[in-house]
């Protein structure tokens, strides 16, 4: 049986990461790729209603509890790199895990956003 | 006793000899003559043989004042009744009206023998053709289109009777100015025709409730103990006095229609059975002063109408002459016809003069004290349209008497006349109190009047006249000087001795007023509408009268240019221009033009506002209308620029804004765009028109680009892409190799 040791870091407790679950697909408009660029800001109203602004879209939220939480585990992989991939147990340094986040909570964007409109003149 | 016999008859049963003594003072053949006989056999009728049409009581009164002469005291003591009540007519003969009159009514009263009596109406065939051919020679003389009153009245009466076998018009309406006789006819007409008379006058409370109470007791009922066994006959005096709401029951009285006819409409029947209404089924006269009341307008329609016409002096006069023998007063024919004329043929008033005159010791009448006498005068408030007769029309020369007065006078015909007509003149227009309406009437006709007027003198003279009037009344108004409302009845006198002529003039309803008021609010209207949109720039220089004078109408000249009626891409650069700078006249003055259906169907662009009207003269031709085409593209064009003029203005106004914005940026733009929108989430619930002005500032101040109306703007690399859908039922699977 496979054995994958997941282990947390002494001392307090990992940390505890929120999730964003959006439905729809966040794209680039310009093809300069995601990575690195600002996605929106994310705020909260007075009421704790989340509110986060992508591009010219405003999505409403609100902040649900997880029934099966999630937890974020980095890999530390035992195998060297060079030699060739053969499984080999009770090695000295086995691939482990640690958990770097738990997730418990996440914000839902369930509702369709709305659409930011500027500069509407008075009278036409 | 001569004359006695002349005008009264003996009271005889045959029927026909009556008729014959008749028959010369009618204006129309005779027809059947059974018709007018009291359907009642002679027996019951109440009066026996009279010597003279007087009661015999009476008689014996009269012969104990003659008798008596010249002791005031012991006459009032015996004889306290009214003249008036004294002699007034006891039967149809004695009536001094005119006698189509008179015939016209028992005609129509007989129509309802049928329904009442039961009296079966005779066929009418042989007369029919005597009167046609009667007819046939008038109108051959005459040639006339139209058919006179006469001949109509007839045909009124020769209608055919309706399913009740009432007659057509259930009710007849006299009308006539007072002292006619009118109330005592219908009084004498429906004793003659057999019926007990009931009589609701302005005396009577009238309202609602009670007057249907009174007539259904009237038509409904009948007295079972009693002499009176005859049916009613209802009288309502003083018609025009009554309420609308009586009135409104009368003509519901009139057109009940029978339970039975409630079948037809099925579920209304039984409703209708409930109310119980009956059907009329006796005759209602009414009687009024004026027909032209607007409360009697609806019941004119389905009435009866006899207009009296005035009394024959000549006959009043005969029986004043009685009157006055019989009571030993001592008056001439010239005498009596001129307190005739002075009371203007009211029977009444004469017969009250002379009692008065009789109770004053005054046995020996002249015409001096007659002319002079102020009493026995009734107040009277003429109409509009009379009034205006007078004041166009000369008087006409009074007779000269045949024992004229030595103080009358011939010689005092010329200026005492003109002081007279003066005075006569005053006197009506103060009675008539309407002065506006009046003063409108003559500003209309005045100018129809014959008038040998070569210098058109007498028109400024009249025109002065109103001026004056107009100040007064300013006057008056102005600081409520009500003592100065005197001086208006000179207006209509000054134009009675400037305009007045022999004819008989033709009076038009004034209607120019009115329409000139309309015409100047629709104007100032249209000005108004216009001024009010006007750019600030252009509207502080022109003003209501301004541009009303001076520019309008060279203005719809300017705005009216030769164009193509072809697309405006086409057109050359002067014409473009010359578009351009129409465009530009036509947004500074507030001008376009706006699609209009005409009655016909068809769509024609019509200015907006419409201010063609307010320079257009009646007469002269209407100027140069663009085509459909130009107007439609002008109007497209126009909008046009005004949105874009708008968008500009709008965009100044924002980039003046964000210019104090700039000063304060420190980080990063787009960061600045989110927080500066966010923080206004975070303050307040979020609306998104609250974004608006923040984004604007934001976006404006990365570069100005083009600021697209209606269109959002995000300037941020990332999109979000939402997908439509439920996202419960989403599954998707996850391998195990994505979290390596």
């Amino acid at each position: 049986m496979v054995q994958i040791v997941i282990s947390s870091k002494a001392g307090e407790g990992p940390a505890e990461w929120l999730l964003v679950e959006l439905q729809g697909e966040v794209v680039s408009r310009q093809n300069t790729g995601l990575a690195g660029n600002l996605m929106g800001d994310l705020h909260y109203t007075k009421e704790g209603v989340p509110v986060l602004i992508v591009g010219h879209h405003i999505l409403y939220g609100k902040q649900v509890k997880l029934e099966k939480p999630f937890a974020v585990l980095m890999k530390h992989s035992g195998l060297p790199r060079d030699e060739e991939e053969t499984m080999e147990t009770n090695q000295e340094n086995p691939t482990s895990y640690t958990v770097s986040a738990l997730i418990k909570k996440k914000l839902i964007f369930k509702t369709r956003p709305k659409p930011i409109i500027t500069n509407v003149p008075k009278k036409v | 006793m001569q004359c006695l016999i002349s005008l009264w008859f003996l009271t005889a049963p045959k029927p026909k000899k009556r008729r014959q003594d008749v028959v010369k003072k009618l204006q129309f053949g005779v027809e059947n003559c059974d018709d007018i006989t009291p359907p009642s056999s002679p027996e019951v009728y109440d009066r026996p043989a009279r010597d003279g049409g007087i009661s015999p009581e009476l008689l014996a009164e009269e012969q104990k004042d003659s008798g008596v002469d010249g002791d005031s005291g012991e006459d009032e003591g015996l004889s306290s009744r009214l003249w008036v009540d004294q002699f007034s007519p006891q039967h149809y003969t004695d009536l001094l009206s005119d006698d189509f009159t008179n015939r016209c009514l028992l005609k129509w009263l007989k129509l309802w023998d049928t329904v009442v009596f039961g009296r079966e109406r005779k066929p009418r065939s042989t007369p029919a053709d005597v009167r046609s051919n009667f007819t046939n020679a008038q109108n051959q003389n005459q040639s006339q289109r139209f058919k006179t009153k006469s001949q109509m009245t007839e045909e009124i009466l020769e209608a055919e009777l309706d399913q009740y076998k009432r007659p057509k018009f259930k009710v007849a309406l006299l009308s006539g100015p007072p002292g006619l006789g009118k109330t005592t006819l219908a009084h004498i007409i429906a004793k003659h025709a057999g019926y007990n008379v009931v009589e609701i006058n302005a005396s009577d409370d009238r309202s609602a409730e009670l007057f249907q109470k009174r007539i259904d007791t009237a038509t409904q009922m009948k007295s079972v103990l009693g002499a009176n066994e005859k049916p009613n006959c209802l009288i309502i005096d003083e018609i025009d006095g009554a309420p609308a709401a009586a009135i409104n029951i009368l003509l519901a009285t009139l057109n009940r229609k029978d339970s039975r006819e409630g079948e037809e409409s099925g579920g209304n029947a039984l409703k209708k059975r409930k109310k119980k209404q009956s059907v009329l089924l006796r005759p209602i006269i009414c009687i009024c002063n004026d027909l032209y009341v607007p409360a009697l307008r609806p019941l004119r329609q389905q009435a009866f109408l006899l207009t009296f016409p005035q009394t024959l002096p000549s006959r009043l006069a005969q029986r004043l002459a009685e009157i006055t023998r019989r009571h030993g007063m001592k008056a001439d024919t010239g005498t009596l016809m001129a307190l005739c004329e002075k009371t203007d043929n009211d029977i009444r008033a004469c017969i009250n003069t002379l009692q008065f005159l009789h109770s004053r010791g005054q046995k020996h009448l002249d015409q001096r004290s007659v002319n002079s006498i102020s009493v026995g005068l009734k107040d009277q408030n003429k109409g509009l349209f009379s009034v205006w007769q007078e004041i166009f029309q000369l008087p006409r020369l009074k007779r000269k008497r045949i024992g004229g007065d030595s103080f009358g006078g011939f010689d005092e015909a010329g200026p005492k006349d003109g002081t007279q007509r003066l005075q006569h003149i005053l006197h009506l227009v103060s009675s008539n109190g309407e002065h506006e309406k009046l003063t409108q009437g003559l500003y209309d006709n005045f100018l129809s009047m014959k008038l040998k007027d070569p210098g058109m003198l007498g028109v400024c003279a009249g025109l002065d006249w109103m001026c004056f009037s107009d100040l007064l009344n300013e006057c008056v108004l102005h600081g409520q000087n009500y003592s100065l409302m005197r001086y208006f009845p000179f207006l209509p006198a000054a134009f009675h001795h400037l305009y007045a002529a022999n004819s008989v003039p033709r009076i038009n309803y004034p209607h120019s007023n009115y329409e000139a008021f309309t015409k100047t609010q629709h104007t100032k209207n249209a000005l108004l509408a216009m001024l009010n949109d006007i750019p600030p720039a252009v509207q502080s220089r022109i003003s209501i009268s301004c541009l009303c004078l001076d520019i309008l109408s060279l203005l719809l000249d300017l705005i009216s240019p030769k164009l193509r009626p072809v697309n405006p891409q086409l057109y050359s650069t002067r014409e473009k221009q010359q578009l351009y700078d129409l465009i530009d006249t036509m947004i500074n003055y507030n001008l376009t033009y706006r699609q209009d259906r005409t009655p016909e169907g068809q769509y024609t662009y019509v200015l907006e506002p419409n201010v063609e009207d307010v320079v257009h003269f009646p007469g002269l031709p209407p100027r140069r209308q663009l085509t459909y085409q130009v107007k439609q593209l002008i109007a497209r064009e126009t909008e046009l620029e005004r949105m874009r003029r708008v968008e500009r203005a709008q965009q100044k106004r924002n980039s003046q804004k964000d210019q104090e914005g700039k000063k304060t940026e420190v980080k990063k733009q787009t960061n600045r765009n989110h927080q500066q929108r966010l923080e206004n989430i975070v303050k307040q619930t979020v609306v998104e028109s609250r974004l608006i002005s923040l984004l604007s500032a934001g976006e404006d101040g990365k570069g100005g680009g083009v600021v697209h109306i209606g269109k959002a703007v995000g300037n941020s690399d990332v999109w979000f892409r939402f997908n439509e859908g439920v996202s419960n039922a989403v599954r998707r699977n996850v391998y195990i190799r994505e979290l390596l």
